[in-house]
Formats: structure tokens, C-alpha cells, sequence
């Protein structure tokens, strides 16, 4: 347009082709994409039942036991508990609250799990099917009085710790503390009210722990074994986030055990 | 060209559609596309009514020769169903071979197969290996009989599938 007097010449590029290859390419893409990422876990046979492993472990011979860590955690439907080297770590209560997302009206709720009864929608009033259930919360009780246990969390939703890798409660101005990542993330407080008390999630208790005995038993033969036994009644769900806990403390190979009785 | 109202010339108004905005966006989708894109495709494939649990693990599925799916009314060998999962319920948990027989026919039969392709040379050696997806809601009886009935025939190499996590 410098000269009007001019036939006008297009500056612009010709476009065509390239949105012919845009149309094309496009819905192609589309169409293989996937959007739902599936993964998998490597598991190891139950040690007890498979048919390889059957004979080396009763040949064992016993003395070799005590080096090794024989990290084990018990999950039932109440506790979790650790047991390393022959002896167990203080169990961890917890009570379980299922998140719901509705299919109908995508309503998200949560409620306190009571085994039997059958969860309602809280506006329609009509059951819940267990596939609405979306995620499974498990929150440390104390065994006794069955008391919630709150702890603090950072903003990223990790739990902070203390130097003992003990769960903090209160956080004060120049506080050392460790959030739960691995490796522990060290925070030192400056402003108390960033960090939120909530309920203490029992697989990140779990993971602490896990981490603890990590850091200590760094060296031992079997330092990246830890055996799953869980109860009869135990929801697969629970075991496979039981399962990325204990990856993300390093210890991949994971095996499955049943616990009797 | 609102203000050529006014003028008295008229500006030679261009009569095609302006296409480098859409360019812009069509080139961000192709991106994403791009980036999403997976050249293996599904090698998985998903059951009806089956609710993988979500995980973080990363480990991509390699290839697979066996495919077991326990959903909560149906177990399924290569998306064939074999016996409903309350039969398996129903084994009690203190027997000491808590297998299902028409599962372990089923996959014997697997197995056998996968030992013919050795001789005939298709493949190497045999693996044993079983991807095993089972639904969210099983509980740990159900699947504790299952993957001793693969343990039993010689599926040794099991894998669970998950769902990734959306957050890293």
C-alpha cells in the first residue's frame, strides 16, 4: 500500500499448503494421542510361594538372617507397621476416609469409610458405586483414643519433620526443618503461618518411616527389598500406594507377602 | 478499518481471511501433539468396568505377551473372559493351593503356546512374563490367588499396570 497507483503484490506468504498439512496432521495427532498415561510395577513372586524361591529360602542358613534387614511392612486394615532385623517399629493407626467424585454432577466429597454401610450422595441421597470412589485417605489415629493426629504440612502438601525425623506439630520463627522429599528438603522457618496443621496422611508417616530406616540401613545386603504383607481384606488400591511409597524412599524391589491369620 | 468511514478515499480493503492467528494456535496444538504423541500407540488395552489405581511410577509398558485383567465381576486372559472373580472369592483363604483350575488350564495353554514359538524359533527363550491389571476395589485375597496361580504355571515376571498420576 506504499503506492496506491501500483497493482497491489501480496506480501503474505501463501498459507494454503501449509494449513492443508495443518488439517491433515492435526486430527492424525489427535487420534493416537494418549491421554490417560497407563505405567507398570515390577513385582517379585511372594517369597514363601514362589516356585523358584521356595527352596532358597528354607535353605537359608540362619546366621545369615542378622545381616540382613528383612524390612517388612504389615498392613491390615487398621495398622501399618514396620518390622525390620526382627523387630517392629511402633504401629501406626489410621481411619480411613474415601473420597467420592460423582458421576453424574461431578460432586467431590469425602467421607469417614464405616465397613458395611453404604455411602450416600450427600445432595440426591442415592449410593455411591465403589467406582466413583476415587482415592482412598488413610489418616493416623492414636491407637487408644482413636484421636486424629495433626501435623504440619508446606504448601506443596510434604510433611515437615524435625532433625529426628519426628512429624512437628508447631513451627516457630527460626525452626530448622525437613520436608518430606527425597532427600529431606531442609526449610528454616520464617514465617510460621505458611505452613498448614492437617491431619497426618498415614502413607506419608509410612514414607518417613521408610526413609528412616533407608538412611540408617543404607548398606545392608537386602537395602533395597522391602516385602508388602497384607491382609485378606486389604484393598488393592492401599497396596499399590503403599508401593509408591516405598519407591519413592528407594527401595524398588518390592515383594508381596499374605499375612495368615 | 472502523475509521474508514470518515475518509474519503477508500483504503483497498483486503478481502482475505487472516489466517496467521489460527497459524499460532494450529502450531501450538501440533506442539502438544507432538510431544504427546507415543509412536508404540496402546499396548494395553482396557477391559470394561476396570479402574486401574493411580501411581507414580514412570516405567513405561514394554511389549507384552500376556495380559490379565481382574475386574470385579470377571478375570480375563488376553481380554477373554475366563471365570467370574467370585469363584476366586470363593476359595477359602487357608487352603494351601488357593488356584483356580479353569485359570490355571487357561494359562498353562499360554504358556504352552509361548514354549512352541521357542522351538519354532519366534522368540529367544521363554519369559514368563504377565502384565497383571487389576481393578482399584480388589481386595488383597482376590489377588494374592491370582498371582499365585501365575506364579504356579511359570509367569514369574509379573507387572501391575497403573494409572500415571497427573502431578509429577
Amino acid at each position: 500500500m506504499r503506492n496506491r497507483k501500483k497493482m497491489t503484490v501480496s506480501q503474505d506468504m501463501d498459507l494454503k499448503p501449509f494449513m492443508n498439512l495443518m488439517v491433515t496432521l492435526i486430527p492424525m495427532l489427535l487420534i493416537s494421542a494418549e491421554f490417560a498415561k497407563v505405567a507398570i510395577i515390577d513385582i517379585k513372586l511372594p517369597e514363601q510361594r514362589g516356585s523358584q524361591t521356595k527352596t532358597a529360602v528354607t535353605q537359608q542358613p540362619q546366621e545369615d538372617k542378622s545381616e540382613k534387614l528383612l524390612l517388612t511392612a504389615i498392613v491390615t486394615d487398621s495398622v501399618v507397621t514396620l518390622g525390620a532385623k526382627g523387630g517392629f517399629m511402633p504401629s501406626l493407626f489410621y481411619s480411613e476416609y474415601h473420597h467420592y467424585i460423582a458421576n453424574d454432577d461431578n460432586h467431590d466429597f469425602t467421607v469417614a469409610y464405616e465397613p458395611g454401610k453404604p455411602v450416600k450422595h450427600p445432595n440426591t441421597g442415592r449410593d455411591m458405586t465403589i467406582y466413583e470412589r476415587y482415592d482412598i485417605y488413610l489418616y493416623t489415629v492414636d491407637g487408644e483414643t482413636r484421636q486424629m493426629i495433626k501435623t504440619l504440612y508446606t504448601s506443596f502438601g510434604e510433611m515437615l519433620t524435625n532433625a529426628n525425623s519426628e512429624p512437628v506439630q508447631q513451627a516457630n520463627v527460626g525452626d530448622t526443618l525437613y520436608a518430606l522429599s527425597n532427600p529431606r528438603r531442609v526449610i528454616i522457618v520464617k514465617n510460621p503461618a505458611e505452613f498448614e496443621l492437617k491431619p497426618m496422611s498415614a502413607y506419608d508417616e509410612l514414607k518417613n518411616r521408610l526413609m528412616k530406616v533407608k538412611e540408617r540401613y543404607r548398606d545392608a545386603e537386602d537395602g533395597n527389598d522391602v516385602i508388602i504383607a497384607a491382609e485378606n481384606q486389604v484393598i488393592y488400591d492401599k497396596i499399590v500406594q503403599i508401593m509408591d511409597k516405598a519407591r519413592e524412599a528407594e527401595f524398588p524391589n518390592i515383594s508381596i507377602a499374605k499375612l495368615r491369620g | 478499518m472502523a475509521n474508514a468511514k470518515g475518509r474519503t478515499k477508500k483504503v483497498p480493503r483486503n478481502n482475505d481471511l487472516n489466517v496467521t492467528s489460527m497459524m499460532d494456535m494450529f502450531t501450538i496444538i501440533l506442539v502438544f501433539l507432538l510431544k504427546s504423541f507415543s509412536s508404540e500407540g496402546s499396548l494395553l488395552t482396557n477391559a470394561d468396568n476396570l479402574v486401574l489405581p493411580n501411581s507414580v511410577s514412570k516405567k513405561k509398558p514394554q511389549e507384552v505377551n500376556l495380559q490379565l485383567a481382574v475386574t470385579n465381576e470377571m478375570v480375563l486372559v488376553d481380554n477373554q473372559p475366563v471365570i467370574p472373580t467370585e469363584d476366586v472369592r470363593k476359595i477359602p483363604a487357608d487352603d494351601p493351593d488357593p488356584s483356580p483350575p479353569k485359570l490355571i488350564e487357561k494359562l498353562k495353554a499360554c504358556y504352552a503356546m509361548e514354549e512352541e514359538m521357542v522351538r519354532l524359533g519366534a522368540i529367544n527363550q521363554v519369559q514368563g512374563k504377565i502384565v497383571i491389571q487389576v481393578d482399584k476395589n480388589i481386595d488383597f485375597d482376590v489377588l494374592f490367588k491370582i498371582m499365585n496361580t501365575c506364579g504356579k504355571v511359570g509367569y514369574n515376571n509379573m507387572n501391575f499396570a497403573v494409572m500415571e498420576r497427573d502431578q509429577g
